[in-house]
């Protein structure tokens, strides 16, 4: 390890870096690879497919809730439940909205209190002359190592388009090409990692708080949509033939469980990134503790992937209070270079993800990484990015300059010690081109769906995903509602899932949807002691 | 013990079910006039829930006059918890036609109705083979020699209705009409099929004649506990480790049905109850746990056997929901000749739906409690009751339970 002092003082070599087999440095050096990481299944439609071991015992927990604890309590009607307020769930819900359906949309947090917001590269769409669908297919296929189902990519690619198109309708802004007009003027593309064109749209380096701040306002605006904040769902309704029809969920306010009976349900609770896999920072916010899939595989859907898990190369290693928090990809997408303590290049900074966190995982592993304050990592050269680009950190690289300020350095002067951190979960619940799970009624769309991305997601894909798949999901579910209400709706799967745990000897006190990270100071058990006690 | 669950009659074939069994049937017509008084004196009850001592159903249609009398061996089994007939149908076809000419002997009936649930198409379809290798067979010959008529075997799909299992309901849908129950008398025994007598009998119950006919009244009596007679198919299910059907002696204790055959309550929650199928009898509870599961011994509990579905509730599970679910199927099931019947039990589901969700009211309890006590005897048949049974007894040993859901 070098000293932070020695290494500003090592003068850094532009010169391209060395070039390594990629295959074996994933292999040695992605968290996803490394021994005892994963563990399979063992009950549950997906028994047998490795998993992280602090999702596994989530996904094979007992439920938060029992059949006791729901009677005599207010029930809510809708056509299509949205489980979640990010980006994927405003979109469903704002399409099922708009197609006819009553909508209630259930959040933990409160509206737009999610990762879609920290999304600051840009949404990625093939709209440029030299650009095609096909390369933007062909780029995400290569990058997800071949894992993800091509019919939910060319679904994603083909809407990409047209969802900026949409996006732009809702009123969203997006940067324009140098010296283009405002009126009539050409989008900004740029070359995001990974891929072959120049194909990412962005709004300075906010692009998911802009398109949250036009999403969020435009469900507010919208008749037929009931929002209710902080009602995190702890576990799914179904009727007596296993079709998924509604959601029982918590009010955090008055402390009590709310029933929430929809004809259709669309799941848009995110990532896992709370779990700290393999003890990882995250850059994910507070409520990413993966609910949406222990509730969705408790009723029989299928998971994909869930061994594959994105680390953002860039998340801040120093200073510790801000450790795991994202700098944008946009910094080396406009040229900023990464050094090890040496003062050398070590990887292409535009290569995927998986393949750059893995090199700075080398780098620290071997040896050749920076020390600050006890926090390793390597450095982003943010002054050579300002030399080369005068004005680019104020003027386009907001969001980073500001967290420069809240670290207390000028980074137009000192680079970022940067080191991978827990961001994205690459699978997720299985669904097909128009958002529906292997659970009749159960819908999925965002981070919390898989299939999309393989083993590694390209920048840029996951806002056009939630997008896309958010609109399909949404459509999709206010057609499947039926005409009928809902009838006999209860908890009846949770008497199978307690079998099949005490089958695998798994145990039974062990409860889930986390809901909320342990450090949160939630007192759930509390809360839900006092609900039989009522 | 296996008797009905044996799994050597598990067979497709007629052949392979001649090979381990057809005593029963073979003894039949060797003494025809021996077959009343041994189910008699094997103490065979009417397992379609009635527990009516099958040999004076017998002997009431033996008595009267042919030709063309009638057995229906019912079949159609649809309320919730119970799932023995489906087995005995899908399962061991041939069993059940056994039985079922086994009483075609003794009573003289030419038309055998085996009346099914088309919900349940193994049932069905194992049925219609099973009858097809029986109509070529010498043995139905000879069954049609003693009866002194042509034995016809025909397999007839019921509407699918909870309704369509009252005796009388399968009269008139056997007649090829509407499953509406009748007003009794009379009787099927005396005016069934086209006015013709007619022997209605649950599947299980004929089913258990051929082994009595076979091995004995003393030996089929002894397999029971105390004074219970013969074997019971449990379906059991609910809030217990391995539910599924069980076949154990008539009396045994329902604390080993739960806790040995049926793996104990699951996740170790504590036993709240039990709904006895189906299920529209007086809850059992923990002070039940050793009571005999006979027709007698819970009767004399103030409940009753009824079907042997046995839908096992713990502390984790809502009586108040269980029992708007129930109610909320009779409701839906009410024929609707009677207007107490069909009215009574929408509004009993609609009350406790009410409750259900969290907007009863304190006028509601009470409602219930004037419904409970006004509703039963007030249908042509059972339905009503059951209903009505069934709500006075959650209301009456778990008032909490109701009052939690009105806070």
């Amino acid at each position: 390890m070098i000293g932070w002092e020695q290494a500003l003082a090592t003068p850094r070599d532009a010169a391209p870096p060395p070039a390594f087999d990629k295959e074996s440095l994933l292999r040695g050096f992605h968290p996803d690879h490394a021994p005892g990481a994963m563990v399979p299944l063992r009950v549950g439609v997906s028994a047998g497919q490795p998993c992280p071991a602090a999702l596994a015992d989530l996904l094979q927990a007992n439920a938060l809730v029992e059949d006791v604890d729901i009677a005599g309590r207010a029930m809510r009607e809708a056509e299509v439940l949205v489980v979640g307020g990010g980006g994927a769930g405003c979109v469903a819900a704002l399409t099922a909205a708009r197609a006819g359906a009553r909508v209630l949309m259930l959040t933990k947090l409160r509206m737009g209190d999610g990762n879609t917001v920290m999304a600051e590269g840009g949404i990625q769409a093939a709209v440029g002359a030299e650009d095609s669908l096909q390369r933007h297919y062909e780029d995400t296929l290569r990058a997800g190592h071949f894992r993800a189902d091509r019919a939910l990519v060319a679904a994603m690619v083909q809407d990409g388009p047209e969802a900026i198109r949409w996006l732009i309708q809702q009123g969203m802004g997006f940067d324009l090409a140098e010296g283009e007009d405002r009126i009539g003027g050409h989008l900004r593309r740029k070359k995001p990692g990974g891929a072959t064109a120049a194909r990412l749209l962005s709004f300075r380096d906010y692009t998911g708080l802009e398109l949250m701040r036009v999403i969020r306002e435009a469900v507010l605006l919208t008749p037929g949509i009931t929002v209710l904040e902080r009602h995190p769902a702890v576990e799914l309704l179904t009727d007596p033939h296993g079709r998924c029809a509604g959601a029982v969920a918590l009010d955090l306010e008055r402390r009590e469980i709310l029933l929430a009976r929809a004809g259709a349900v669309v799941l848009a609770t995110g990532g896992a990134g709370r779990l700290h896999l393999s003890g990882f920072p995250t850059s994910n916010h507070y409520g990413a503790t993966a609910d949406g899939l222990v509730l969705a595989y408790r009723l029989g859907a299928r998971l994909r992937e869930v061994e594959s898990f994105q680390y953002h190369p860039t998340g801040i290693a120093w200073p510790p209070h801000l450790a795991g928090t994202l700098i944008s990809e946009a910094a080396r997408a406009a040229g900023g270079k990464l050094f090890n303590g040496l003062g050398d290049r070590f990887v292409d900074e535009l290569a995927p993800r998986d393949v750059v966190a893995a090199a700075i995982l080398r780098e620290i592993a071997e040896g050749r990484a920076v020390a600050r304050e006890g926090c390793a990592g390597v450095l982003l050269d943010t002054p050579g990015l300002e030399a080369a680009q005068p004005g680019i950190l104020a003027k386009r690289l907001v969001t980073l300059s500001h967290l420069a300020h809240r670290a207390g350095f000028d980074p137009a002067r000192e680079p970022f010690l940067i080191r991978p951190t827990l961001h994205y979960q690459n699978g997720g619940i299985a669904i097909d081109a128009e958002g529906r799970t292997a659970v009749p009624g159960l819908f999925c769309a965002g981070e919390a769906s898989g299939g999309l991305h393989g083993l590694n997601r390209l920048m840029g894909n996951a806002l056009l995903e939630l997008v896309a798949f958010g609109r399909r999901a949404g459509a999709a579910a206010a057609e499947a509602v039926r005409e009928d209400r809902p009838r006999g709706v209860g908890l009846t799967h949770l008497a199978e899932w307690e079998r099949g745990l005490v089958a695998a000897g798994l145990p039974l006190d062990r409860r889930a949807p986390m809901v909320f990270p342990a450090y949160g100071n939630v007192d759930l058990a509390a809360m839900l002691r006092k609900r039989v006690a009522a | 013990m296996r008797v009905l669950t044996d799994p050597a009659l598990r067979v497709a074939a007629l052949a392979d079910h001649l090979a381990v069994a057809g005593d029963g049937l073979r003894a039949a017509l060797r003494d025809p006039a021996g077959i009343i008084p041994a189910i008699e004196a094997a103490g065979l009850r009417g397992l379609g829930g009635a527990g009516f001592p099958a040999h004076r159903k017998w002997a009431a249609v033996a008595a009267e006059p042919g030709p063309g009398k009638w057995i229906i061996a019912n079949g159609n089994e649809d309320e919730p918890g119970t799932f023995k007939d489906r087995f005995l149908l899908a399962e061991t076809p041939h069993q059940v036609i056994e039985g079922a000419l086994v009483a075609a002997v003794a009573v003289r009936a030419s038309r055998v109705a085996l009346y099914v649930n088309p919900r349940e198409a193994a049932g069905v379809r194992a049925l219609r083979e099973a009858a097809a290798a029986w109509e070529a067979h010498p043995l139905l010959a000879a069954v049609s020699a003693v009866v002194g008529e042509a034995v016809e075997l025909r397999v007839v799909e019921s509407s699918g209705l909870y309704i369509g299992g009252e005796e009388t309901a399968a009269v008139a849908s056997v007649q090829g009409g509407f499953p509406f129950p009748a007003l009794k008398p009379p009787f099927p025994a005396q005016h069934g099929v086209g006015g013709a007598p007619t022997l209605v009998n649950n599947v299980e119950t004929l089913a258990q004649a051929g082994h009595i006919l076979a091995k004995g009244a003393a030996w089929y009596r002894g397999l029971g506990i105390g004074d219970a007679a013969g074997v019971k198919l449990f379906s059991l299910s609910g809030d217990v480790l391995r539910p599924g059907l069980h076949e154990l002696p008539m009396g045994t204790s329902l604390r080993a049905l739960v806790f040995e055959h049926g793996g104990g309550m699951l996740g170790g929650r504590g036993f709240k109850a039990v709904f006895t199928g189906g299920p529209s009898n007086t809850l059992l509870t923990a002070a039940d746990l050793d009571v005999a599961m006979d027709f007698d011994s819970l009767r004399a509990r103030g409940s009753r056997l009824g079907t042997g579905a046995m839908i096992v509730v713990s502390d984790g599970t809502s009586i108040l929901r269980k029992t708007a679910e129930y109610v909320a199927f009779f409701a839906a099931s009410s024929c609707g000749q009677c207007p107490p019947c069909k009215v009574g039990t929408f509004q009993v589901a609609r009350l406790l739906e009410r409750l259900e969700a969290g907007a009863g009211r304190p006028g509601d309890l009470e409602a219930l409690r004037n419904l409970a006590a006004l509703l039963p005897g007030s249908g042509r048949c059972g339905l009503v009751d059951g209903a009505a049974t069934v709500l006075a007894s959650s209301l009456a040993t778990f008032p909490e339970e109701y009052a939690r859901a009105l806070r």
